[in-house]
C-alpha cells in the first residue's frame, strides 16, 4: 500500500506557522520580483474572484479589497519545513519517495491491512503537530489511486483529509466521483478520445476494453489502466534522480541597461548552478547563456537571444563555467536595449568521475578543483557568497529581485528568529 | 544516496578524524582516542524536525523567568503536562503559559518550551 501525503495549499500553510493572527484570514504568496500570484490558502481560493498566475498589478484593488495578506515567496522557509515534512514522514516507513517540495509517496506495505486507515490518520496529526503544516493523504495500492484518493481526501469534507481505498467498494466509488480529465497523469487528447468513447467517469475508463486502451492510447494509457485497476505498475523511486539539466533564470529588480551589471548578475547565477552540479556530483558539457528584454511592454524596443556553448571537457568549475558564460554573454549583449532578464542553463550533465579529457586538453584540473573546493568550504561555513570571484562584484542590490514582502526566515537565520514578547521587536 | 539508508540502521555523520598535518614523526598517543567536540544539539534537541527557535522580545514573560532576548527552544512534538512551559495561539498572538492540567480552559498548543537560552553577560 501506497500513501500519497500532500501539504495543503503549502506555501500558504508554511508562512501561516508563524503568524496565527492569519488563521482563517486569506493568504496568497507572490513569485520572484511579486510578479504573479503562486500559491493561495483555502480562504484565499474561496474568492472565486482571484485568479491564479495573474499578474499582482492586475488583481491589486481585489487583493486590498479583500484584505488579502500578500507575501513574497520565502523559498529559503518552505524548503525547511517542505524538510520537515519529510523527515516526520520517514518516521513512519524506511521508503519515502519525495515527488515534490509538498507531496510525498509513503510505503506502508509492512502494515497490517487493519492498521492502514489508523496510521493514515496518525501520519496527518503527526506531521500537522510536529510542523505546523496540514496534510491529506490518500492511501491506496497504486500511486495513481493514492493520488486520486488523496484529492478526494482532501475535496469532500467528511473524509476528513483522509482516504484509504481498501476495498473493492472504495475504489469504485472513489473513481466514479472522478471525471477523466482528473484521472492523475491523464493528456488532454487522451482525455477526448476516451469521453469520445461515451466514458464519464474514471470509472468508465477503468472498466474499458484493455485492447482498446493499448491501441487507442498506448502503453502509457494503458499503465494508467492498469494503476487505476490496482495493478501497480509505477514504482516508488527511492533514489533522487541527478538532474539532467540545472538552470536558473530571475528578472531584475528593474530593468538593465549596464552591461556590467548584468555580467555581474550572469556570474552571480553561474556560481549559482554551479554549486548544484558539485552538490550532486555531476559536471556539464554544454552551458547556455540567455539574455531577453520585457516582451510585455509595448514601449520598451525587444531584443532576446541566446547562445549554447560546448566545452572542451565537462567541468563543474565556478571559474571555468563563469568563463565560458561570459564570453557567450559578450556575444549575445546588445547596447540600447532594457534588459529584463538573465539566464543561465547547464545540460549534458554526467557524473564527475566519468569526465574524459579531451586529446588537447591541458590539464588545470587539479588546480582550479582545488580552489573550488576550498570556496564551497568556507561558504557551507560562513554563508552563502561569502567568497566569490570578482566578476560577480558587489552591487546585487542593483539588479536583485525585489521580495518587498518575504518573511523572515524563522528556521534557518539566527538574525530572523520568531519573536515573542508584547512588543513586537 | 537516500535509498541507501533505508533499513539500515544510520551511523553518525560525524567525522572523529582530527585534521593534523601529514608530517612524519611520531603519531599522537591521542590517535585511537578522539572524540568529536561536544555539541549542544545533541543535548537540548531531541526531535530536530519539529523544533523550533523563538526570540523574546521583552520582558512581558518575567513570570516565568523569562526576559528580553531569551531564545526559546520549543518542541512542536510534545504533549505538555502539569507544570510544563508552552507557546500557545490566543486570539492570534503567541502567548506563554504554564500548563494546569487541571485547568478546564482550552488552549491552542503551539509547542512545548524543553529549554530557555540565556545570556549572563
Amino acid at each position: 500500500m501506497i500513501a500519497l501525503v500532500d501539504c495543503n495549499s503549502f506555501y500558504a500553510s508554511c508562512e501561516q506557522v508563524f503568524r496565527p493572527d492569519l488563521e482563517g484570514k486569506p493568504v496568497v504568496v507572490l513569485s520572484n520580483n511579486d510578479g504573479c500570484v503562486i500559491a493561495a490558502n483555502k480562504e484565499a481560493k474561496a474568492l472565486a474572484h482571484i485568479p491564479m498566475f495573474q499578474p499582482v498589478f492586475k488583481i491589486k484593488q481585489i487583493l486590498a479589497e479583500n484584505n488579502v495578506t500578500c507575501f513574497s515567496s520565502n523559498y529559503t522557509l518552505y524548503a525547511d519545513l517542505s524538510q520537515r515534512v519529510m523527515d516526520t514522514l520517514r518516521e513512519f516507513s524506511p521508503l519515502v519517495e519525495e515527488y515534490s517540495i509538498d507531496e510525498s509517496f509513503v510505503d506502508l506495505s509492512h502494515y497490517n491491512p487493519s492498521e492502514w486507515h489508523a496510521i493514515a490518520h496518525k501520519i496527518k496529526d503527526t506531521v500537522h503537530k510536529n510542523t505546523g503544516i496540514p496534510v491529506g493523504v490518500g492511501v491506496a495500492k497504486t500511486k495513481s489511486l493514492s493520488k486520486m484518493a488523496n484529492k478526494f481526501a482532501k475535496k469532500v469534507a467528511a473524509n476528513n483529509g483522509v482516504y484509504v481505498v481498501d476495498s473493492e467498494e472504495k475504489r469504485k466509488f472513489l473513481l466514479e466521483s472522478a471525471r477523466v480529465k482528473d484521472i492523475w497523469g491523464i493528456g488532454r487528447k487522451h482525455t477526448i478520445r476516451v469521453e469520445n468513447t461515451g466514458a464519464k467517469t474514471a470509472l468508465d475508463f477503468a472498466n474499458t476494453e484493455v485492447a482498446w486502451v493499448r491501441k487507442e492510447l498506448t502503453v502509457v494509457g494503458e499503465r494508467l489502466w492498469r494503476e487505476l485497476n490496482n495493478l501497480p505498475c509505477l514504482e516508488m523511486v527511492h533514489l533522487p534522480k541527478a538532474k539532467k539539466g540545472i538552470g536558473t533564470a530571475k528578472s531584475f529588480g528593474r530593468k538593465l541597461t549596464d552591461y556590467g551589471l548584468i555580467v555581474e548578475a550572469t556570474s552571480f547565477y553561474v556560481a549559482e548552478v554551479a554549486d548544484l552540479l558539485r552538490q550532486q556530483d555531476s559536471a556539464a558539457g554544454c552551458i547556455e547563456v540567455f539574455l531577453q528584454t520585457n516582451s510585455f511592454s509595448n514601449s520598451d524596443n525587444q531584443y532576446s537571444n541566446k547562445i549554447i556553448i560546448t566545452l572542451d571537457t565537462p567541468t563543474n568549475s565556478t571559474i571555468k563555467l563563469t568563463k565560458e558564460a561570459l564570453i557567450g554573454l559578450k556575444k549575445i549583449y546588445k547596447p540600447g536595449y532594457r534588459y529584463k532578464k538573465v539566464g543561465v542553463n547547464l545540460f549534458h550533465l554526467i557524473p564527475e568521475n566519468e569526465v574524459q579529457m579531451s586529446l588537447f586538453h591541458e590539464e588545470h584540473k587539479s588546480e582550479s578543483a582545488a580552489l573550488t573546493k576550498v570556496m564551497d568550504a568556507l561558504n557551507s561555513k560562513f554563508g552563502k557568497n561569502k567568497v566569490k570571484l570578482a566578476t560577480v562584484g558587489n552591487r546585487e542590490k542593483e539588479w536583485a529581485l525585489v521580495k518587498e514582502h518575504r518573511s523572515p526566515r524563522f528556521t534557518t537565520q539566527w538574525d530572523e528568529l520568531l519573536t515573542i514578547g508584547k512588543k513586537i521587536l | 544516496m537516500k535509498s541507501e539508508k533505508v533499513n539500515l540502521i544510520e551511523k553518525s555523520k560525524k567525522s572523529y578524524r582530527v585534521a593534523r598535518p601529514k608530517q612524519t614523526g611520531f603519531s599522537s598517543p591521542a590517535t585511537h582516542y578522539t572524540e568529536p567536540r561536544i555539541d549542544l544539539n545533541d543535548a537540548l534537541i531531541e526531535n530536530p524536525s519539529a523544533t523550533f527557535y523563538v526570540r523574546v522580545s521583552d520582558d512581558s514573560f518575567s513570570e516565568f523567568d523569562i526576559f528580553e532576548k531569551d531564545v526559546l527552544i520549543i518542541d512542536k512534538s510534545l504533549t505538555p503536562k502539569n507544570n510544563q512551559l508552552a507557546v500557545i495561539t490566543q486570539e492570534g498572538a503567541f502567548q506563554i503559559i504554564k500548563i494546569k492540567s487541571d485547568s478546564k480552559e482550552e488552549i491552542q498548543l503551539w509547542g512545548v518550551i524543553t529549554y530557555i537560552i540565556k545570556s549572563t553577560l
